[in-house]
């Protein structure tokens, strides 16, 4: 990466503001600037409800920030106003904390589809499919739907979606968080080292400082002035 | 992605719950099963009753109801209507408006068969306006001689007389006094597929003997009466002059018997347009409950849109898949809904079959079939509307993930 190329992906001036059925508005995101290259590996962490899954939502364009501008290459991911479903087919990889994989089809129907979506189809998908299995060691499970797979399974299956389609950016709320240390520890090897090999940037939620101590930088969100606001008290979201 | 994709989510998301999708088809497919048996039912009765009616041009009788003559000489039903004079029969048969006429005398029976004495003029008739011969012999010849008789296809079956044998009528349908003649069997009808084939057909001389008993002065054609007359007219313009001269008549009354019978079958069945407002009522409610079921496991599926969505696809993509999964689902409820009301109306036409004057078959038109493509097409724009509606992939759905 050379000084005249943007960074890889920028965030500016974001904010984000949730309307409640009343009318008022809670400010769940505040975070002035952020910038990140291919290869990196970044923990997101910081309080509960210091807005984690709304800032990978809005990198996802899963949702439409109040204010700011995310740029990948230089470029807005939030224009044109359809881009969103674009983007997060073609450059993100995204992983829940769990329910990751479509219940009604089989691990490697889910990994498939998922390039599907992404326009990677054909003998080079399942090749890739394939390879993933065998190294994510889900080859013999791989006929088998979630309901059939232990949750570790299931998050190593999510791990290999969300990379068979050789995406810019991982980004995965809490992967861990409904495994034991053990399997915690063998699905952020294997998502660490597939980041590292094809130069993805990796972001990762987590409240877990064993996976935080994983991670050479890490990015620290503060709960935005009005959700410390102790007037409103507002019920605490469980995620 | 492309649709075939999409195509494969929806018909693996309508596998993986069979019983969801079997229940949501089911009640459209139960609904146009009963619209398509109303639908059948109603159009193969009037059929049935026009065919019955469509080899006979006009039919005079004697004054009284023109469904009471259109039943006794078109269906063979029904106490016959007072007669009238040979030398009513004559003067049409003079008339240069009318083709030609037939005489038709009714009032007898053997073992519940009606026995028609009929003039050889019947053989003339054509089935509506093709070439085709209405009455042909199948089996031996007509009848030459009085006390011969034919036989209608049915009559013939039902009957079990065979060509050679002798029966005796009797008057009315039931057996009451016999009468003295024996009538031999010289002949068999090929179908007619109507009342007729249940009739026997002798010459109208041998009725008019028969009940005379031995006064010859019945014999010589004055004084006989006729139950009625089929009249071929020559033209259309005939027909309507022949209709104007006998409106003064008050004795007789000219009847168009296809205009009457479709005019009797709405009075019985309370008409089409009658059998249409609950056909369609019955679609109308199912197609709201499908929707409905349509609906609910749309709503199950939110979590998975909502995960497809985070995959990449776009929101058009998940409206498609919600609006195939209802258009599938749609599909095999009026596949089933038609496959079933014909299954059903064969069945109810089998059963109804042998007790029922007219013949009525399943129609082989396949309207019918328009009962549950309306139903699939406003269904699948209803799912389409929903689809279009649905709040998928939204972040919100994600965080309970
Ligand atoms: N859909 C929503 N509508 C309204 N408020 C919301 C919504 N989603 C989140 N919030 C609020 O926004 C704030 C940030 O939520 P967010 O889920 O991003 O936090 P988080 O850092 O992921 O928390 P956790 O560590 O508990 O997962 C919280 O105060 C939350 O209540
Ligand atoms: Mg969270």
């Amino acid at each position: 990466m050379t000084a005249q190329l943007p960074p890889f992906l920028e965030v500016r001036q974001l904010r984000h503001c949730y309307s409640q059925p009343d009318g008022s508005r809670v400010e769940a995101l505040s975070l002035d600037h952020m910038s990140a290259v291919g290869g990196e590996a970044i923990a997101l962490v910081g309080p509960s409800g210091s807005g984690k899954t709304t800032f990978l939502h809005i990198l996802a364009a899963l949702i439409r920030p109040t204010h700011g501008e995310v740029l990948f290459g230089g470029r807005d991911i939030f224009a044109p106003r359809q881009a969103g479903a674009h983007w997060r087919a073609m450059s993100v990889g995204y992983i829940f904390q769990d329910m990751n994989l479509l219940p009604d089809f089989s691990a490697i129907e889910n990994l498939l589809l998922a390039a599907e979506i992404s326009n990677v189809s054909g003998p080079a998908a399942t090749e890739r499919a394939n390879s993933l299995l065998r190294r994510l060691d889900l080859w013999n499970q791989r006929g088998r739907r979630p309901a059939d797979l232990s949750l570790g399974e299931q998050q190593r299956a999510a791990v290999a979606r969300a990379v068979i389609h050789f995406p810019s950016v991982i980004l995965a709320d809490e992967p861990t968080a409904s495994l034991d240390a053990e399997n915690a520890g063998i699905v952020m090897n294997i998502l660490t080292e597939l980041c590292a090999e094809s130069r993805t940037l990796l972001i990762v939620a987590t409240h877990d400082e064993a996976i935080k101590k994983r991670f050479a930088r890490v990015l620290q969100l503060q709960r935005p002035r009005a959700a410390e606001n102790p007037e409103p008290v507002l019920p605490e979201k469980a995620v | 992605m492309r649709f075939r994709t999409e195509t494969r989510i929806s018909l693996r998301h309508l596998s993986s719950r069979p019983f969801q999708t079997v229940a949501a088809a089911a009640v459209l497919a139960l609904s146009s099963a009963l619209a398509v048996i109303l639908f059948l039912l109603t159009q193969g009765l009037r059929d049935g009753l026009i065919r019955a009616a469509e080899p006979f041009d006009l039919i005079v009788g004697a004054k009284g109801s023109p469904y009471q003559l259109v039943l006794n000489t078109v269906m063979l039903m029904d106490v016959p209507i007072g007669n009238i004079k040979w030398s009513g029969y004559a003067a049409l048969s003079g008339d240069v408006r009318a083709d030609f006429s037939v005489p038709l005398a009714f009032g007898d029976s053997y073992r519940g068969y009606p026995v028609v004495g009929v003039g050889d003029g019947i053989l003339r008739i054509r089935r509506g306006a093709s070439e085709r011969k209405w009455l042909e012999i199948a089996e031996g010849r007509w009848f030459g001689d009085e006390f011969e008789a034919v036989l209608g296809a049915r009559a013939a079956a039902e009957s079990k007389l065979r060509i050679g044998d002798s029966f005796r009528t009797s008057h009315g349908v039931v057996l009451e006094d016999e009468h003295e003649a024996l009538f031999k069997v010289v002949g068999i009808a090929a179908r007619v597929f109507g009342p007729y084939d249940r009739a026997i057909f002798v010459n109208i001389g041998s009725i008019w003997k028969n009940h005379a008993h031995g006064d010859n002065n019945h014999s010589d054609g004055e004084d006989n009466e006729v139950t009625a007359v089929l009249v071929r007219p020559a033209s259309y313009p005939d027909a309507y002059s022949l209709a104007v001269s006998f409106q003064s008549d008050a004795e007789k009354q000219l009847v168009f018997p296809a205009q009457t019978a479709s005019r009797l079958f709405s009075l019985v069945s309370g008409g089409e347009r009658f059998m249409s407002v609950i056909v369609y009522s019955v679609a109308v409610c199912s197609i709201f409950t499908t929707l409905l079921v349509l609906y609910w496991s749309n709503r199950d599926r939110r979590r998975e849109k909502a995960l497809l969505g985070a995959l990449g696809a776009s929101r058009g993509a998940l409206a498609a898949i919600s609006w195939l999964e209802g258009t599938f689902t749609l599909a095999i409820g009026a596949l089933a809904g038609e496959a079933l009301g014909r299954t059903g109306a064969y069945a109810a036409f089998r059963f109804l079959g042998g007790s029922t004057a007219i013949d009525i078959s399943v129609p082989m038109t396949f309207k019918e079939a328009t009962v549950p493509a309306v139903m699939f097409m406003a269904g699948s724009l209803g799912a389409f509307v929903m689809a279009l509606a649905e709040k998928t992939g939204d972040a919100a759905s994600l965080k309970r993930m």
